[in-house]
């Protein structure tokens, strides 16, 4: 039998799934799209974009009606810095 | 070597700190003190050792033997910390994770590596056996994870750590003969060669 665990996401870990589906799309994606690859209802979603737009790693942008979130290059840095310590992490079997 | 060795501990250290910073994860604090307490012991013992025998060759027949024991007494303190420091970084995460298999595989590990030695010698210095013990932990807490993950860096983590385990049993054969201290020197510094692989290719990923 499996034993279903629900997985605790830090701050960071969630910051970085944002970051990560802004940049799968090219770098810069509507909430709809970020919702489905960060796997974040709508509240949550739009209180961790706005706290990243306050840290200057997202910018918001006006797309005739539609808003856009565009990575930074600060936010690129991020993510990039982000895969490193993941992987640094999990070479040592820690969960971040 | 061990100021090799002692220079790859600061940088992992180093590394965990960076990693500590941006995710605020307990077990990378854990890592990061771990690494930099065996840096500096290392260290400390280099620059004893240097000290000593700069000191012999000028002045012939002063008696260090104190500030031998003190360095020796520190040194092992301190390996012994940073080993707790692992063992912590490993049970945090275990609690965390709730992974009943790592919890007993460890304590077997740490079990068979406390009695192989008490078994086959007669001579126990029990710091070198609480060290192995500590480290045998670890080990096997690295060896479930290259299980699981199956890539390369978590293969070079467990070989990191069963080197310096290793290395930590070739020096409870040092009172039969000396050469075991060179042994058990280039294997500690074999396993941080490993560590140091492991940073190199971390430090090389991009995201894709």
């Amino acid at each position: 039998m499996r034993s279903e665990h629900k997985e605790y996401r830090s701050k960071t870990r969630i910051y970085a799934d944002i970051l990560n589906s802004i940049m799968k799309h090219g770098g810069r994606s509507g909430p709809t799209r970020i919702l489905y690859g960060a796997n974040l209802s709508y509240d949550r979603l739009m209180k961790h974009l706005n706290q990243l737009i306050e840290l200057g790693l997202v910018a918001e942008e006006k797309e005739k009606e539609e808003t856009v979130y565009k990575l930074t290059d600060k936010g690129r840095t991020f993510v990039l810095e982000f895969v490193k310590i993941e992987k640094f992490a999990e070479a040592f079997g820690i969960t971040i | 070597m061990e100021l090799i060795s002692s220079f790859i501990s600061f940088l992992i250290g180093y590394y965990a700190m960076k990693a500590y910073r941006s995710s605020s994860s307990r077990g990378l604090l854990f890592l990061y003190w771990g690494f930099i307490i065996l840096g500096v012991g290392t260290l400390l013992r280099v620059f004893t050792a240097t000290y000593v025998g700069v000191i012999t060759r000028l002045e012939a027949g002063t008696s260090l033997s104190g500030l031998i024991n003190l360095t020796a007494l520190i040194y092992s303190v301190t390996q012994l910390i940073a080993y707790a420091l692992f063992v912590a970084a490993y049970l945090f995460q275990t609690r965390s994770l709730n992974d009943k298999t790592t919890i007993v595989g460890s304590a077997v590990g740490s079990v068979i590596a406390a009695v192989f030695p008490i078994y086959r010698l007669f001579f126990i210095p029990w710091l070198e056996l609480i060290a192995i013990t500590m480290l045998a932990f670890v080990t096997v807490s690295t060896f479930i994870n290259w299980r699981t993950r199956k890539n390369n860096e978590s293969a070079l983590v467990f070989w990191g750590f069963m080197l310096m385990t290793l290395s930590h049993v070739f020096f409870l054969f040092l009172p039969i003969n000396e050469l075991f201290l060179f042994v058990g020197e280039t294997t500690q510094l074999a396993g941080f060669i490993c560590l140091l692989t492991m940073l190199a290719k971390v430090s090389r990923t991009s995201a894709q």
